[in-house]
């Protein structure tokens, strides 16, 4: 870490195995190892101690980076490029070249919806979503197995967030490997298959969120159109059948929802 | 290695490419302009003089306006990446370490070439100017005539620029090793600065080791041999003044010392490699 400077353990035991073409969630509030654990797959940090490995490279290999495609945190893009010219860029660097290439961000550039005249444009005058569309594009260009995803929608509005999220799920009809970090829990909820949280560099959980979240002991239903009389009678024969009634009302649609809902249609896309 | 060099190309043309958005060759009209301004300034001298004038006006300025751009920009090369943390998007890509250093440092090296190569035309074209300007004025003898167009035309200043580039690529070099150690760009221009000045005293160094017998000690015996070693003689393009005063250089010379300049970038290269290879990001 540096001459006069302390090191710290960003990460400590952490042990974890994610599966060919499921989106798997890393979890934690700041400080807890998310972005660390990430670069190690990357093989930008090595760790003191134990081994990563990427579908059976050693991580940091080139062969391992090569089945990798990176989105970081914060946009760190050269703002001098454009949407197009840093996709060009990141194929380049990745060994790409010619018409292949150049058919590759056109199809890109068309599935984050940045094509046409938006990516022309300097990524300086970009919003934040439109700069996390145009890293996503970037991330795939080489056409990578996995996709590794720090804090997608950190700081995009709901509507952008909405399209990242579509984009993580195309991605995983695609038969493509999506790890992700967020602490925006409920986006987790919508897109992952596996969650692992972390704290302070340690493991707390790990597990399918169907297994992690389900009250398994209760059971719910939504109806519509129940008179107050037959919910008394409802009731009654729950009590009588021996179930507990834990709780009760009309249930309430998600904000996020509602306020993409409020939007005109060619807003919310 | 076809792969090799398209990443290599990749980091060497975007490196260029910000340069030139971020207007690095505006400086060079600035240069223009005081070439020109120069050009009109002694012209009460022999046109002798005027030409040397003029001609260690541009070099001078050249030079200078080089070892800037090229110690700011090297300096900034990796730091500036680190920084602003576009690293970790270009590392994390299948690209070797050493190719992301290459690239960066060919990318600099292009640009600089670019910029002494345009400076180098301007100088050429105020020569030219004033060769018209004095064959009209004084040139009615063709005897005379023919001694501008001599002193104006004088072919041996490619040596002078091929040199100029070579040596600015060297200090561009040794900016870029510095930045793969330090995170400041502070650190890398006093230690590139320094090792510039002692590249201008190297010879001494390497003098006082040879002939130092039992008068230096030997602790500083092999403190200047690694000088000697390490440190690349730029007193070796001196050969620059030497063309521009008018004195002969032949064509061996300069290229061996092109050969040296390129051994030793070599040597730069490959070291900051190795040292940046290890780096976490």
């Amino acid at each position: 870490m540096g001459w006069f400077r302390g090191r710290v353990l960003a990460l400590e035991g952490l042990d974890m195995e994610v599966q060919r073409g499921e989106v798997f969630g890393l979890l934690g509030p700041n400080g807890s190892g998310k972005s660390t654990a990430m670069k190690m797959i990357l093989g930008l940090l090595r760790p003191t101690s134990g081994r990563a490995e990427v579908c059976g490279f050693r991580a940091g290999t080139i062969a391992a980076r090569r089945q990798i495609g990176f989105l970081p945190e914060n946009p760190y893009f050269p703002n001098f490029l454009t949407g197009m010219e840093l996709v060009r860029y990141y194929g380049r660097l990745s060994g790409m070249g010619g018409s292949v290439l150049e058919k590759r961000i056109q199809e890109l550039m068309e599935l984050v919806r940045l094509g046409g005249e938006a990516g022309k444009r300097p990524l300086r005058t970009y919003s934040k979503g439109m700069l996390q569309r145009a890293g996503l594009a970037g991330a795939m260009v080489g056409d990578p197995e996995i996709l590794l995803l720090d804090e997608p929608t950190a700081g995009v509005d709901p509507a952008g967030s909405r399209e990242i999220r579509d984009l993580i799920l195309e991605l995983r009809g695609r038969g493509k490997t999506v790890i992700f970090s967020s602490h925006l829990l409920e986006q987790v909820e919508d897109v992952a298959d596996r969650v692992i949280i972390l704290h302070r560099g340690q493991k707390l959980r790990e597990g399918r969120l169907e297994d992690l979240l389900t009250r398994k002991k209760e059971w719910e239903v939504s109806v519509q159109g129940l008179k107050e009389a037959d919910r008394k009678e409802l009731r009654g024969w729950l009590e009588k059948h021996g179930a507990e009634v834990v709780r009760e009302g009309a249930p309430r649609e998600r904000l996020e929802d509602y306020f993409l809902r409020s939007l005109p249609e060619e807003k919310r896309r | 290695m076809m792969g090799s060099l398209r990443r290599i190309s990749a980091v060497a043309s975007n490196t260029f490419l910000e340069a030139v958005r971020q207007k690095v060759f505006a400086v060079l009209l600035v240069f223009g302009l005081v070439l020109i301004y120069g050009a009109n300034y002694f012209t009460e001298f022999s046109f002798q003089e005027q030409f040397k004038f003029l001609k260690d006006l541009g070099y001078a300025a050249i030079s200078l306006t080089g070892l800037l751009v090229g110690l700011l920009g090297a300096s900034q090369l990796i730091p500036g990446e680190i920084e602003r943390r576009t690293i970790l998007t270009a590392l994390c890509r299948p690209l070797h370490r050493w190719e992301f250093i290459v690239g960066k440092y060919l990318g600099l090296a292009v640009l600089l070439g670019v910029m002494v190569g345009v400076m180098a035309l301007a100088v050429g074209g105020v020569l030219g100017w004033k060769e018209a300007q004095l064959v009209a004025r004084e040139g009615s003898d063709p005897a005379v005539a023919a001694a501008i167009q001599k002193e104006a035309r004088d072919p041996r200043l490619l040596q002078a620029v091929l040199l100029v580039e070579v040596k600015l690529a060297v200090v561009a070099a040794v900016a870029v090793f510095f930045s793969t150690v330090a995170t400041s760009t502070t650190f890398v221009i006093a230690m590139t600065l320094m090792v510039y000045l002692i590249g201008h005293l190297q010879s001494v160094a390497r003098e006082q080791w040879l002939e130092s017998g039992e008068v230096v000690q030997a602790g500083a015996k092999l403190f200047l041999a690694a000088v000697a070693f390490l440190v690349p003689d730029f007193n070796l393009y001196n050969l620059i003044d030497e063309i521009i005063a008018g004195n002969e250089v032949v064509w061996r010379s300069t290229l061996e010392v092109v050969g040296y300049s390129v051994v030793y970038i070599a040597v730069l290269l490959t070291a900051a490699s190795v040292v940046f290879e290890g780096r976490d990001i």
